[in-house]
């Protein structure tokens, strides 16, 4: 239809063979001469001073080949960014949660390094702790970091339009106070980072990091370390969902273990570790209200959030600007205010993870507009169509959205899910439910830069090398960036070869999150692959003595156009340039967009938030509710996204679906449960992720408006299915069985209250 | 750097993996994860939790499926044991192996090995599995990326290739 011969195709990711014979190399699977076994000593305590840290008995058994603590450390703090800076990789003066880092050993093996731990011995002075963000506000609360009062982390007020004005002119304001909490990414594989040191200082670090360009540059900032010398590659990765983003103190730790013991180190967590010292998503306590006017259109809309930061930064600062910009832009509101708390408390620190603060303020959004909807009598997706955003629109809080399907979204999701049969013609406690999302397309400028980088090269054999700074993580970046630049050069992406997230070879990219890699590695390799095919052609031109417009490529052949038999191939052109004319054939790709940025640009608000493209979607949920064990059971599933133009449907498909049964499980079974600053169930065990039983059947539609920012018109996907998810299903189980849950987990024991409370009263 | 020389193990195993007989020397309480990632250098075998809750780590000891984390090494002297390196035969895919790579049931692979190991034994004991057989025999297999909806259309598809 488009006439591509390579995107838009439902190709297998290019790594499934290599993966399905189990000859993938992820970073545990890396064994070197000499390899040592590094472990953390982690604080037992929530709050406390360090007073003394007495490594001399562990440094006695046989076996330990080095010790570090706070001492072998430059002491620099670090965050995703130095503005946030507020934890060491070893702490020196305080541990703030139960598994702060303290001391790292390395060992001949595993054992003997558990062993070195339990003979470190460390005097703690208690200090109060405080678990409830709440709580940890008030005056008077234990403060975790000296440098904030409140415990308040940041703060960010955003206001447009008029608010009070708006809410008075409001036929119907509703309010309600929603929470939302902890959930852990659960990737199958854990974090590892294998290092080595040579003599002369030169570092390799091999590290299931989303972000090997990020990761060197963390390295080098919190180590003292010169960044030329951090070679950073990322192996194949067993799922991120953003909790491999950061520089892990286990990754600082394993650097400096290596350099001080001379040999090679290995840090790999066990399951165990992975829940209790890994990144989770940042529980939030959100109220909200809402005003409309009697036919539907949303007037005003106001925030209030507080969100747990846990007991350090990482993208928390980051994570509560993407639940301000994310209630802000979805729907056409003139009048909004948000008011958000970021805040310290004792616990494992909240990360990027999955949607990114957007899961966590949707999930208050649309449960209050399906209120609204039932308190004005009408459908709630009329509701939303009446206040659907339009592509090639500015927001009232300055965001631009270029190409928007969110309409089609709506109505697609809508006939697919059969709606209008099955909210009127429904057994016995079963419901529907819909949800509808916004989220970045290709990542953000929020940070002060957004670039991905690529190279394409054509030796002089004829053979295409692509190099790209973008991790794959699963998601099938490398087929689809595989796709573009074949696309491009007019050659089966089969006859690409491809080298990824390599800090020595490719250029950088910021990493995978945001959902940025199809838009921005995209881009990066739309200009170099067709940097590299205009030489191609030019060459090829004088070498056929024909104009440069008349060439066609095809096959790896270069001809004129109707006259097939006269052509040259790549391997005859490129030949040619390396041995005759002594050039080469390499084209760069840098992308670090979008070009423009707003002059009202507001980095601490985020108002005006550029992207350069926003994506949308709906999901409609449909569930059965057992009133007598409050189980709930996802019937059905449709989940309608706009991704602009789909580069590989099949893998798309394979990130909404992926996205469906995480956001299900976040709405009715995933939760990090802490006491007293411990986590109680980490374990797959007691940590509920969905199994193959329980997930249900999914309906992925792709809507693909073109958008004029993206490689062929295409936007991300990777975390929006996460986005709508639970209050499709929150609101399907209020339609079923007339509950409704504003505390997620919507558990069987909360939906069994409720039906209790609701039939007694 | 300084030279290492691991712990010293006492007892004597014989195993047969993928057709090939090794003698090994391990601990007792080398687990046979262990031995096949870290002895026999087959890292195909994935740890996801090494406490048998997510069945990456699963292999076919004695035509019976088995998380390889919770067997000792010591229980699987004289076994024949099947990891994911012994199903496809070079070149060419094991069916269940290509209806995997075909149907997009790969997402970061991590899951991968032991899905398809489960996948076998299921389709040695059960040749036509129903939908709910087809659920309850993976439900020890988690996989955290793709919903497993492409799974079970790979599953599916490996039956009929498997006709």
């Amino acid at each position: 239809m488009d006439g591509y011969t390579s995107v838009g195709k439902r190709v297998p990711q290019r790594d499934a063979v290599v993966k399905v014979k189990g000859s993938a190399i992820f970073t545990k699977d890396i064994k070197l001469k000499g390899m040592l076994h590094g472990k953390m000593l982690r604080s037992p305590l929530p709050h406390a001073r360090i007073l003394n840290i007495d490594v001399s008995r562990a440094e006695k058994l046989k076996g330990v080949r080095a010790i570090l603590t706070y001492k072998d450390t430059p002491q620099i703090k670090f965050s995703i960014s130095p503005t946030w800076a507020d934890k060491l990789p070893l702490e020196s003066e305080k541990v703030r949660y139960v598994g702060d880092e303290i001391a790292a050993v390395a060992a001949v093996d595993e054992d003997t390094a558990m062993e070195a731990l339990d003979l470190i011995h460390v005097d703690f002075e208690e200090l109060p702790a405080v678990y409830d963000p709440s709580e940890a506000m008030k005056p008077g609360a234990p403060i975790i970091h000296d440098a904030f009062e409140n415990n308040i982390a940041r703060v960010i007020n955003m206001e447009c339009g008029d608010i009070e004005k708006g809410f008075a002119g409001s036929d119907l304001i509703l309010e309600e106070t929603f929470t939302t909490q902890a959930q852990s990414h659960s990737p199958i594989e854990t974090h590892c980072c294998v290092a080595t040191c040579e003599p002369n200082g030169q570092i390799t670090v091999w590290a299931n990091s989303q972000a090997p360009h990020s990761l060197r540059q963390r390295l080098s900032y919190a180590l003292g370390v010169d960044a030329s010398k951090i070679h950073v590659i990322t192996p194949f990765i067993g799922g991120g969902f953003g909790s491999k983003i950061d520089l892990e103190p286990s990754q600082a730790a394993c650097v400096l273990l290596s350099r001080k013991s001379g040999n090679p180190v290995r840090i790999s967590n066990t399951r165990q570790e992975q829940y209790m010292f890994t990144r989770l998503r940042h529980p939030t306590i959100e109220k909200m209200r809402i005003g409309v006017n009697r036919g539907g259109k949303i007037i005003a809309k106001e925030a209030r959030v507080v969100m747990d930061n846990g007991a350090y930064n990482s993208h928390g600062p980051a994570v509560l600007s993407y639940n301000n910009v994310m209630f802000s832009t979805l729907y056409r509101v003139e009048n909004i205010k948000y008011e958000g708390y970021l805040v310290y408390t004792n616990k494992n620190w909240g990360g990027a993870c999955r949607g990114y603060g957007d899961p966590q303020v949707t999930f208050a959004q649309e449960s209050l507009l399906d209120m609204i909807a039932e308190q004005l009598k009408m459908d709630p997706i009329e509701l939303r169509l009446k206040n659907a955003n339009n592509p090639d629109e500015v927001t009232a809080n300055k965001v631009f959205i270029t190409s928007c399907g969110l309409k089609e979204t709506l109505k697609e999701a809508r006939d697919a899910a059969d709606w209008a049969e099955k909210k009127v013609n429904k057994p016995r406690h079963r419901g529907i439910g819909m949800a509808s999302m916004i989220y970045t397309g290709g990542g953000s400028i929020g940070s002060g830069s957004n670039y991905s980088g690529a190279t394409v090269q054509v030796n002089a054999d004829g053979t295409i090398h692509l190099m790209a700074g973008a991790v794959d993580i699963g998601q099938g970046s490398n087929t689809v960036l595989a796709q573009m630049a074949a696309e491009i050069l007019g050659v089966d992406p089969d006859n690409i070869r491809l080298t990824t997230a390599d800090t020595d070879v490719t250029l950088p990219c910021m990493g995978t999150f945001g959902s940025r890699v199809t838009l921005c590695a995209g881009n990066a390799v739309f200009q170099a692959a067709n940097e590299v095919k205009k030489k191609l052609l030019e060459e090829a031109a004088e070498m056929l003595e024909a104009n440069k417009e008349d060439l066609e490529i095809n096959e790896k052949r270069i001809f004129v156009k109707g006259s097939p038999g006269v052509s040259v191939t790549f391997a005859q052109v490129a030949s040619a340039v390396h041995y005759k004319k002594r050039k080469t054939l390499i084209g760069h790709g840098y992308y670090n967009g979008p070009e423009v940025v707003p002059k009202d640009f507001d980095p601490v608000s985020y108002r005006g938030y550029p992207s350069p493209a926003m994506v949308f979607g709906t999901h409609i949920a449909e569930v059965e509710v057992d009133p007598e064990t409050g189980r709930v059971d996802v019937v059905n599933f449709v989940a309608a996204h706009d991704l602009g133009k789909a580069i590989n449907p099949l893998l798309a498909e394979g990130q909404i679906e992926g996205g469906v049964v995480q956001g299900i499980g976040w709405a009715l079974t995933e939760e990090v449960k802490f006491e007293n600053g411990r986590i109680l169930n980490p374990s797959f065990h007691d940590y509920k992720i969905f199994t193959i039983e329980d997930a249900p059947k999914i309906s992925a539609i792709l809507i693909e408006p073109i958008d004029p920012n993206g490689p062929f018109g295409a936007k991300g996907i990777g975390e929006c299915a996460m986005v709508p998810t639970a209050p499709a299903v929150v609101n399907a189980i209020y339609d079923a069985v007339g509950v409704r849950i504003k505390d997620l987990p919507a558990t069987p024991e909360k939906i069994c209250k409720a039906l209790k409370e609701k039939s007694t009263s | 750097m300084r030279g290492i020389m691991k712990m010293k193990k006492t007892h004597q195993i014989q195993v047969a993996v993928n057709g090939e007989a090794y003698t090994c020397l391990i601990s007792s309480k080398t687990t046979l994860l262990e031995l096949l990632r870290d002895d026999l250098d087959l890292t195909g075998t994935k740890e996801g939790c090494d406490e048998g809750d997510c069945g990456a780590c699963s292999v076919i000891l004695n035509g019976k499926l088995v998380n390889s984390c919770l067997v000792l090494a010591v229980e699987a002297d004289d076994g024949e044991i099947t990891t994911i390196e012994g199903l496809d035969r070079g070149d060419a895919l094991n069916p269940i192996q290509a209806a995997f790579v075909d149907s997009g049931a790969v997402q970061c692979g991590f899951c991968t090995p032991g899905m398809i190991m489960t996948t076998k034994a299921m389709l040695d004991e059960i040749p036509d599995p129903s939908e709910e057989q087809i659920k309850h025999y993976l439900a020890g297999n988690l996989c955290r990326c793709s919903g497993y909806v492409k799974i079970m259309d790979a599953v599916k598809s490996s039956i009929k290739r498997s006709e």
